[in-house]
């Protein structure tokens, strides 16, 4: 699709916003996006991502992984197909083509990012009990800060447990 | 802390916060996003959820979004119930949403479900509490896609982690007017967080009204998030009413605000951009004691006066002319009615 500004580069910015009671589109390419600062309220500053989907996994991305072959069976796409459309096409996705995404989405949410927070009724017990031992860790940080050596014996116990069940499995 | 001017309003930070907002994305394992789904496959992701719901007992309107007029479409975005892009290509999609409109869940739009939750004034943990609710009950009927280390597996891999998106919609006039806002941009995007317009284009913000939301799902737990996103909005919130005790105290601003009034109340005609702009002088006001207006009934006006809102109103598709009728017929009835 080309840019609606210029006619001439290929649209990577699509904005999609409610005006005077009416859905609206409007497809720009980079240059224009940021000359029409139309990217943020703010251009430069944080936000305006959600509105380039296409720009989370890079076309370099693609030429460094190499292996166009590798096919995900659930949503039959390759990683060509999300590097093209900016997005995976199933939850399986990030599964089939992990390694591949690792670069991009580190990118995104830094390289140390791991998840922490809710996890649904279907998780396996492995992902239970590796949630259980950060939050065990966290504990044991905050009892030692604040001088609490029995309950940081007990919390240490507690992982050195979990790890062991862990290592078995 | 300064309690600025929350005895003029109903809800917690009233004064400067309009509402709350919380957002999970979730997607049901196996299945691929709805971008890639037919109509078939689509009206059974919904049906599955509807069931799976109705099991729980919750009770929620079902709306089919391909049998809408495009502007109900636009007026439940316009009150923020579904995301303009929920508008368009609207085949397959349905909307569902509970009988006070506290939450809404989209099913296909750009993840197979998107839970909403929206409380007045300044009450993430409160819309959380409702939105985990709903998806707690989800939860207990499908099997949602998630990886260990990356989290909930949604479309967009900007939403992995938690898949939350919390936001309060602020209402800064002073910082706003007096060219505060650009100032806070580069803070707030430090923090993780980012600010927009909620109405109108990049280029020029609506009414003084901005949306504030936390762009990290990773690494961060939903409790930190909301506390996060919480301590940011009472600081801004601290800052308008610093500007604003000085701003309202300038005769050129008096004027503005009483001048504003005097439109408002006799206007025959009124676009939504005048609307907008002149609702915020008047809230302004009220909330300094300048006007007898009621600061949360312009907070409603804001959203209700919409141009596809009108149209709802009307049960018809009006002439841009006969909102702006419409429009001020309404807001001269209410701020008369409210001001003697």
């Amino acid at each position: 699709m080309l840019c609606q500004n210029c006619q001439r580069a290929d649209a990577t910015t699509h904005l999609k916003r409610i005006a005077n009671g009416e859905y609206t589109e409007i497809h720009l390419c980079a240059e224009c996006a940021a000359a029409l600062g139309v990217t943020d309220v703010f251009p430069g500053f944080g936000g305006g991502f959600g509105n380039l989907p296409g720009a989370a996994f890079s076309v370099t991305d693609v030429r460094r992984a190499g292996n166009r072959a590798l096919r995900c069976e659930t949503c039959g796409f390759t990683f060509e197909d999300i590097t093209r459309t900016g997005k995976p096409g199933c939850p399986d996705c990030y599964r089939v083509f992990g390694e591949k995404l690792k670069p991009s989405l580190q990118k995104i949410h830094g390289r140390s990012a791991v998840h922490t927070g809710k996890i649904p009724n279907g998780a396996s017990e492995d992902t239970l009990r590796e949630h259980r031992i950060t939050e065990l860790k966290e504990k044991l940080n905050r009892a030692i800060d604040e001088q609490n050596f029995e309950q940081a014996a007990q919390l240490r116990d507690e992982i050195r447990r979990l790890s062991a069940e862990e290592a078995q499995v | 802390m300064s309690t600025g001017t929350n005895a003029k309003t109903a809800y917690p930070q009233g004064d400067t916060v309009l509402s709350s907002r919380v957002r999970l994305a979730r997607n049901i394992d196996g299945v691929p996003f709805p971008v890639r789904l037919n109509a078939t496959r689509r009206a059974a992701v919904n049906r599955k959820v509807c069931e799976t719901l109705q099991k729980a007992g919750k009770k929620m309107r079902v709306i089919d979004m391909s049998r809408l007029y495009p502007y109900e479409a636009v007026a439940l975005a316009e009150r923020h119930l579904i995301s303009p892009e929920f508008t368009s290509g609207t085949e397959g999609r349905v909307l569902l949403l509970t009988e006070d409109e506290r939450i809404s869940i989209m099913l296909n739009e750009e993840d197979h479900i998107r839970i909403q939750a929206i409380e007045p004034g300044l009450a993430p943990e409160q819309a959380y509490r409702n939105a985990a609710a709903y998806d707690d009950a989800l939860d207990a009927g499908l099997r949602f896609a998630f990886d260990n280390r990356l989290g909930y597996l949604n479309q967009n891999p900007r939403d992995l982690g938690t898949g939350l998106r919390v936001s309060v919609m602020m209402h800064l006039p002073a910082l706003s007017k007096t060219g505060g806002m650009s100032k806070f941009a580069s803070m707030i995007a430090k923090l993780g967080m980012n600010v927009r317009g909620s109405y109108g284009d990049a280029a020029s913000v609506k009414g003084d009204i901005f949306r504030i939301s936390n762009q990290v799902s990773m690494g961060i737990t939903e409790a930190e998030a909301i506390a996060n996103l919480k301590t940011l909005a009472m600081q801004i919130a601290t800052r308008e009413h610093t500007a604003a005790a000085d701003f309202v105290k300038d005769i050129g601003v008096r004027d503005r605000i009483t001048r504003a009034e005097g439109v408002l109340k006799n206007a025959m005609l009124l676009s939504t951009d005048e609307m907008m702009e002149m609702l915020s002088w008047v809230r302004l006001g009220a909330l300094y004691g300048l006007n007898g207006a009621d600061p949360d009934a312009i907070s409603e006006m804001f959203v209700s006066l919409q141009p596809a809102a009108l149209n709802v109103t009307a049960g018809a598709k009006l002439t841009s002319a006969q909102r702006d009728e419409l429009r001020a017929e309404y807001v001269r009835r209410k701020l008369n009615a409210d001001g003697e």
